[in-house]
């Protein structure tokens, strides 16, 4: 009976197939290799399907009429045939050869190397890539995510913590950091080149998915094609060379296949200032393998294996006046002279070694079971110059440029005492006669509010000094590194038992992870896919430092500076004996004091951060002729535990100052460590173990495509989740202590929904869309709408009034993302494609947030009213309707492609960016400034509203700052003679959040031009040439982005009464904000041969 | 396969390469950083001279100030028709012909007790010759160490009075309308040298020999009236050794009275070195005797020993002090805020550079020893 219906169904099937109208065709590329997976789309039949391993595809039941074909393949032009389908016959388009798209990939190979190069920051926060991959297919992706990256555009404004990114399946964003670091891949652009994007919110199918874009980059060995491929490129970036090789097997009849990639990136010191990447050294290997199993059942193995171990100088980000002393945008303080040789002090040395394995098991026709393993080291170490009872040695410390001659030299004009009766004029001497702008202020100028203002000396010494920086006298704006090597080499004199001056130390951020995948697909079921998904991910932080280079000297000595400062503190509010004083002062109170450290030695901090994280998802796709939509459903787990090696001195005399709140700071073994440190038991190098948080987060995704017809969609997506805080942001201050932030113990302790969910920021975000898709033209619109609720986030910076490095905690945070994208490409005529991009945001702070600063070093920050010491402060920080600061809000490009048949390529793009914003420094909008009593009720020390200078003022339900005074004038501003505020660097001490964008319009378009040809030679050779120029017209006033330094400038006046009066100074030229510029002109010029 | 192997070595000779330009310059040595005393004379050009620090201060300094001697010379604060100021500033000429001075750093600042200010000492004729520097670096002695012989090009610097002391400076407006004697203050005064302006002027010669520095024992009566100019060019900045003194437990305004068992915290009368001025920042001082006179030891609040007890003295008072006799090495003073007030002994005092509470810093001004016992001084912080 079986057998029987088996013989009817095939002879009901092969007569259907016979009477029915049927096409067929084989896509190939240039060398008639089949195209695996290309996708074939009849646009008004709205059917698609994809290529077999023969490139063969086969649609059925189709309707007999005219129709349009469309074929896209990654990595290739994308095409379309107009066919007419015969009724009931087998059609046949034959072969299609589609061209390669070399552009894109010439784009991608700049993409690459964009996204790691601006990784210049210590905690690696500043990586400037939204994202180094896009949809290909997707107009809007293809133009912003090339053509932006230049201006640091972020997909929809979002931190880059929320692209989710893959390698085969595993999602490799870091559970400490919450981003993925492009620089574990750098250099390997083939191994890097395939991969499946999905856009913000729609249904992904290797993961749960997210907010931002989902990329899961595809590695298996028989993703690349058969031969050589070998490669040089040169550019004036910061490396100038790369060789790199590839070869790979293809899938041998075996049904194995072998890849493997190897890459050279390199740049010596060139010994020439202003040049892109002045004092950059950089030289960076790569390797990639990957070697793949399949059998014909349909199963798979797969193993990959990378790393690219990378030595790179830094660069910084300096003020305006720097900027403008030097000349040049491309002024780096990080190098100097060493033996007439530039010596980079910010090398960071990272290497990423990572293995995967895969194995696919397919179960039947209906059921496929994926499992994953992966594993990964990263080290990722940067060094920096540390000094003990030595002068700063930054170049652009404040106290090394002209302008901190300006500092409190505004004088009240009123005072008599200026008024000198004998030559019957103020006494304002030889004040300088011209601004920093240049303006003249006459002998000393009047400026608004009656102030008088001047440099503290006199017009020649600040004429030279402004001298010896505009002509980049070597030992004023580069590293002296004589003078480091002679305060050490003297100091083996002095005290050739005791501390270097200077030591270059090693900062190590490393981390392992260890991640199992199981993923599931199903599709028994009519229009249903199912998908289901388990992520479990073991990560450990590594957070340490160690001497790279004692420069000379015969020892660093590990004990905290500022601790040692402020001892005194330690004896009078404390009451502690001198033992107790000098343990406070060690980094490890179970060392000697005289711990004395070599190269390579471990000190100043040594924790790790245990995480796990574990993930079930399952997502239901359900497919129909007009409509699709999706549901999904994720839990989280999380948790996150501190553990230390060394246990601190200040955490200990926290623990001694608050004895019933130990734990907080200790640990779990607090009680073990009080008492070993009492009778001097503790060891060095044992482990303790800080208290652990747990976390489960929901999150809920749903979509719909509404197919209006072949050519035209709705789409309709949404989000909800709660986000666990991450391990970077949940600890106040983890090298020093466990103290986590404020809402994790609200959570820890909940007794209700909206306690446990006190620590994760919550999210709301959908957008709509409409696609269209026509052989002269397509695009998408998409709007789009997220809100944030109670994000949280860690900052540090040195506090001029208490004089020592503070870390600032801040809590609920809201934040709103809305916005447009709109994109169109339109065909014009044979050669040439016109595209236009758009993205129009707005993203801003919709509440204030919660910030608790505390000292690194454990003193206290401030008194009470009750004159008791204060170590928390506890303040609203002004955020609401600031702009959040991640890259333009408004980016628009044009972009006129040229292609030609025989593979030349040529494109011009001019983007226009508005809406930057700088960010903001919590320290600078603290309520208590402006209201002279902090949120949680304690006195301001000098309150910048006394009669000095005018109270900050604030409008808008005290959440907006005025900044302009009753006759329109900056607040506090300074005018020169002209009635034009010198502000110029600072643009103001307290204020409104300052626009990056360039005051002249014409100097926020970027024009990028890039050309191309691809030569086919005999026996399926090619070589490729590309050269790209970003910045063709040189624009070297493009701000990309900066930041308000944290630190407030302070004035101490002697009292009257005998007391210090400590007030916000009005010299706005002490601590400006600092700026990243994008580079001028700079090319790109790549070869590739094929073999 | 021939293809393959050109294609390693080629890789291989590229990382080969790569790993060879690599490597950070060579470590600096003495020889690179400091230059020989020997070579010093080849650095000067025809016409330059190295002044002797009181030929220095002789030929540069005038009794008014040449500072804005556009129209007529003057005292820097011309204000008071009695004619009596508290600062005055001479520009050292810009042009080519080098002026320089030569001298070994004598203080040090990691005790807190010579912030950004520098004494250097000249040994001429086997006698001290010292002379203030008044830089703006922070911990300058990291970079300038005690001993260590400099070279400094004066040319652009100013030689400059605070009451009755000179000191290498530049002119700075002070706009201080709150300070004490400020009608004396506001206007144009010594100020510090900046610190790339001082670097770039100053050579260091040979490597630190603190033991190079003459220390002269004198006594109390050596120096405390002295008012005349040439005797005070003599005693100020002088690096001394003051035997056989105790501290007396007092300070001293209008008068010498005890000192007090309050917080330093909160009572500048403390029986600390230096209890805090309420961050007013002029120095403290603490009364010492040799039997015969008694002079002032000087100390900033933000000393790293301020809040230690004076030898002697503990939480129940002072009366043990006297019985604690020792030495005291530092740097003497003549400080005036006020050039109204006559010439008084307590404008005088001796500054120790530090005492060893810790094992950090080896220098130990401040020696004492119980009179009957022997036990040495142990120093003692105060503790709530």
């Amino acid at each position: 009976m079986k057998k029987l219906f088996l013989l009817l169904n095939v002879l009901v099937l092969t007569t259907t197939l016979l009477a029915q109208t049927s096409l067929r065709g084989t896509i190939v590329d240039a060398n008639k290799q089949a195209i695996v997976g290309a996708t074939v789309t009849l646009a008004n039949q709205d059917i698609s399907t994809t290529t077999n391993n023969a490139g063969v595809f086969t649609l059925l039941y189709l309707e007999p009429q005219d129709e349009e074909v469309i074929i896209e393949a990654d990595g290739y032009i994308a095409t379309i045939e107009l066919v007419q389908l015969h009724a009931n016959q087998a059609n046949d388009m034959g072969e299609v050869v589609l061209q390669k798209d070399i552009a894109r990939e010439a784009q991608e190979e700049i993409l690459l190397n964009l996204s790691e190069e601006d990784l210049n920051d210590d905690e690696g926060r500043s990586q400037a890539q939204a994202s180094a991959s896009s949809a290909s297919q997707d107009v809007f992706n293809s133009l912003s995510s090339f053509a932006w990256s230049t201006a640091r555009y972020r997909n929809r404004g979002y931190e880059q913590t929320a692209e989710q990114n893959y390698i085969n399946g595993i999602n490799f964003n870091s559970a400490e950091r919450g981003q993925f670091n492009f620089s574990s891949m750098g250099g390997l652009n083939d191994a890097s080149r395939n991969k499946e994007v999905v856009n913000p919110l729609e249904a992904t199918n290797f993961g749960f998915g997210g907010l931002g874009n989902s990329t899961n980059y595809l590695m298996e060995a028989s993703r690349f094609a058969q031969g050589w491929k070998v490669g040089v490129a040169g550019t004036n970036r910061n490396y100038k060379a790369r060789v790199n090789a590839t070869y790979a097997s293809g899938v041998l009849a075996n049904g194995w296949a072998f890849v493997g990639q190897v890459a050279l990136r390199f740049s010596p010191y060139i010994d020439q200032k202003n040049i892109i990447g002045e004092g950059i050294q950089y030289y960076s290997g790569g390797y990639f393998f990957a070697a793949e199993k399949k059998w014909n059942n349909g199963n798979r193995l797969s193993f990959v294996t990378f790393g690219s171990p990378t030595e790179r100088g830094q660069s910084a980000a300096v003020t305006q006046e720097v900027y403008d002393l030097t000349g040049s945008i491309y002024y780096n303080p990080y190098w100097g002279y060493q033996n007439g040789k530039v010596r980079n002090s910010r090398v960071v040395k990272s290497y990423d070694p990572t293995a995967i394995v895969n194995y696919d098991w397919k179960i039947d026709e209906h059921n496929l079971l994926k499992f994953a393993v992966g594993y990964h080291y990263s080290m990722y170490s940067n060094s920096a110059l540390n000094f003990y009872n030595a002068p700063d040695p930054r170049p652009d410390y404040y106290r090394n440029l002209p302008s901190f001659l300006w500092d409190g030299q505004i004088v009240d004009s009123n005072s008599a005492q200026l008024f000198d009766p004998n030559e019957n004029h103020y006494n304002y001497g030889n004040f300088i006669g011209a601004d920093l702008n240049g303006v003249g202020l006459g002998m000393g100028s009047i400026g608004h509010d009656e102030q008088w203002i001047g440099p503290s000396v006199n017009a020649a010494q600040y004429n030279h000094l402004v001298d010896l920086w505009q002509s980049r006298d070597d030992a004023t704006t580069q590293i002296n590194w004589n003078d480091i090597y002679a305060a050490n080499l003297a100091n083996n004199y002095n005290n050739p038992d005791g501390s270097a001056r200077y030591v270059l130390e090693r900062r190590h951020n490393d981390i392992q992870e260890a991640m199992v995948n199981i993923h599931y697909t199903n599709t028994k079921v009519n229009h249903l896919k199912i998908t289901a998904g388990l992520e479990g991910k073991f990560s450990q932080g590594i957070h340490y430092k160690s001497v790279d280079d004692l420069l000379g000297a015969n020892q660093w000595i590990d004990v905290d500076p500022f601790a040692d400062r402020d001892i005194k503190e330690l004896a009078t509010n404390a009451g502690l004996s001198q033992e107790d004083i000098e343990n406070v002062k060690k980094n490890d109170i179970a060392s000697d004091y005289n711990d004395v450290k070599h190269d390579g030695d471990r000190f100043g901090y040594d924790y790790r951060i245990n995480m796990g994280t574990l993930k079930v998802w399952a997502q239901n796709e359900w497919s129909f002729n007009d409509v699709d939509f999706y549901y999904a459903l994720q839990l989280s787990y999380s948790s996150m535990q501190r553990t230390t090696n060394m246990i601190n001195g200040r955490a200990w005399y926290l623990a001694q100052l608050n004895p019933d709140q130990a734990a907080l700071y200790l640990g779990n073994q607090a009680d073990e460590i009080i008492a070993g440190a009492q009778s001097g038991t503790l060891h060095t190098g044992a482990t303790y173990m800080g208290a652990s948080h747990h976390f489960v987060d929901p999150s809920f995704k749903l979509g719909a495509t509404y197919k209006i017809n072949g050519r035209n969609r709705l789409k309709v997506n949404a989000l909800a989740q709660t986000i666990a805080p991450l391990a970077r942001d949940a600890y106040i201050s983890p090298r020093v202590h466990d103290r986590a932030l404020y809402n994790i113990y609200q959570h820890d302790n909940a007794t209700s929904l909206a306690e446990y969910y006190a620590a994760s920021e919550k999210v709301v975000g959908a957008d709509l869309t409409y696609e269209f898709n026509y052989p002269i033209v397509r695009g998408r619109l998409t709007g789009f709408y997220t809100q944030f609720w109670d994000g949280s986030e860690l900052n540090g910076y040195y506090d001029d009034e208490a004089r020592t490095f503070v870390n600032q905690a801040l809590s609920g945070i809201d934040r709103r993302h809305m916005g447009i994208e709109a994109a169109v490409a339109v065909k014009l005529g044979t050669y040439f494609t016109l595209t236009g991009a758009t993205s129009v945001g707005d993203y801003r702070y919709t509440s204030n947030a919660m910030a608790i600063t505390s000292a690194e070093n454990g003193m206290a920050l401030s008194q009470d009213n009750n004159k008791m010491p204060v170590f928390e402060l506890r303040d609203e920080v002004l955020l609401k309707g600031l702009k959040v600061a991640t890259g333009p809000q408004v980016n628009a490009s044009l972009k006129l492609s040229f292609f030609h048949p025989k593979m030349w390529f040529a494109d011009v793009t001019v983007s226009y960016y508005d809406w930057n914003y700088l960010s903001v420094a919590p320290s600078r909008r603290m309520k208590g400034l402006f209201t002279g009593v902090r949120a949680d009720g304690t006195p301001v020390n000098g309150w910048y509203g006394d009669s000095f200078a005018n109270a900050i003022e604030t409008t808008d339900g005290g959440n907006c700052l005025r900044t302009t005074d009753a006759n329109g004038f900056p607040a506090n501003a300074v005018l020169d003679a002209n009635g034009v505020p010198v502000l110029k660097y600072p643009y103001n001490i307290l204020s409104m959040q300052e626009s990056l964008a360039a005051t002249n319009p014409l100097n926020r378009f970027i024009i990028d031009a890039s050309v191309g040809k691809l030569i086919y030679l005999k026996n399926r050779q090619s070589l490729s040439i590309n050269l790209s120029v970003t910045n063709l017209t040189n624009n070297t006033h493009f701000k990309t982005g900066g930041y308000q330094q944290a630190r407030l400038p302070r004035l101490t006046r002697q009292g009257v009464d005998d007391s210090q009066n400590s007030v916000i100074s009005p010299n706005a030229w002490k601590f400006p904000s600092k700026y990243y510029y994008a580079w001028g002109a700079n090319f790109f010029l790549s070869l590739t041969y094929k073999f | 396969m021939k293809r393959y192997y050109s294609i390693i070595s080629a890789f291989a000779i590229s990382s080969l390469i790569v790993a060879m330009v690599g490597c950070n310059p060579a470590p600096l040595t003495e020889a690179d950083v400091f230059t020989n005393s020997d070579a010093v004379a080849a650095m000067l050009q025809p016409g330059d001279s190295i002044y002797h620090l009181n030929d220095f201060v002789a030929t540069f300094m005038t009794e008014q100030g040449n500072f804005l001697s556009d129209s007529t010379p003057y005292r820097t604060r011309a204000t008071n028709g009695d004619g009596i100021y508290l600062f005055s500033l001479d520009t050292i000429p810009t042009d080519t012909i080098g002026i320089y001075i030569r001298g070994r750093v004598s203080t040090d600042d990691y005790g807190g007790n010579f912030y950004k200010s520098i004494v250097i000492q000249e040994i001429v004729d086997g006698e001290q010759q010292n002379l203030r520097l008044s830089v703006d670096i922070g911990s300058a002695n990291g970079l300038y160490q005690m001993g260590q012989e400099l070279l400094i090009r004066c040319n652009g610097f100013s030689i400059g009075r605070y009451g009755d002391q000179p000191q290498l400076c530049v002119p700075s407006y002070n706009n201080n309308t709150y300070a004490s004697s400020a009608n004396q203050k506001i206007g144009w005064m010594p100020g510090r040298i900046p610190n790339g302006m001082f670097r770039n002027a100053t050579t260091l010669i040979g490597t630190p020999a603190p033991e190079k520095l003459q220390y002269d024992t004198i006594t109390i009566a050596d120096y405390i009236n002295v008012t005349n100019e040439t005797e005070m060019r003599k005693m100020d900045g002088r690096l001394v050794v003051l035997k056989n003194v105790y501290f007396t437990g007092q300070y001293e305004y209008n008068g010498l009275n005890p000192c007090n068992t309050n917080s330093p915290e909160i009572d500048k009368y403390a029986n600390v070195f230096a209890p805090t001025t309420q961050n007013v920042g002029h120095p403290q001082s603490r009364v010492i005797s040799d039997g015969k006179n008694t002079t002032l030891v000087s100390n900033s609040e933000y000393s790293k020993f301020a809040y230690f007890y004076l030898p002697g003295a503990d939480s129940t008072g002072i009366a043990n002090c006297a019985n604690y006799v020792g030495t005291v090495t530092g740097v003497l003073g003549q400080f005036r805020d006020n050039a109204q007030y006559a010439h008084d002994q307590y404008d005088w005092s001796i500054t120790p550079r530090n005492i060893k509470i810790n094992s950090v810093c080896d220098i130990n001004d401040i020696v004492m020893f119980h009179k009957e016992t022997g036990e040495p001084w142990v120093p003692q912080e105060y503790k709530k």
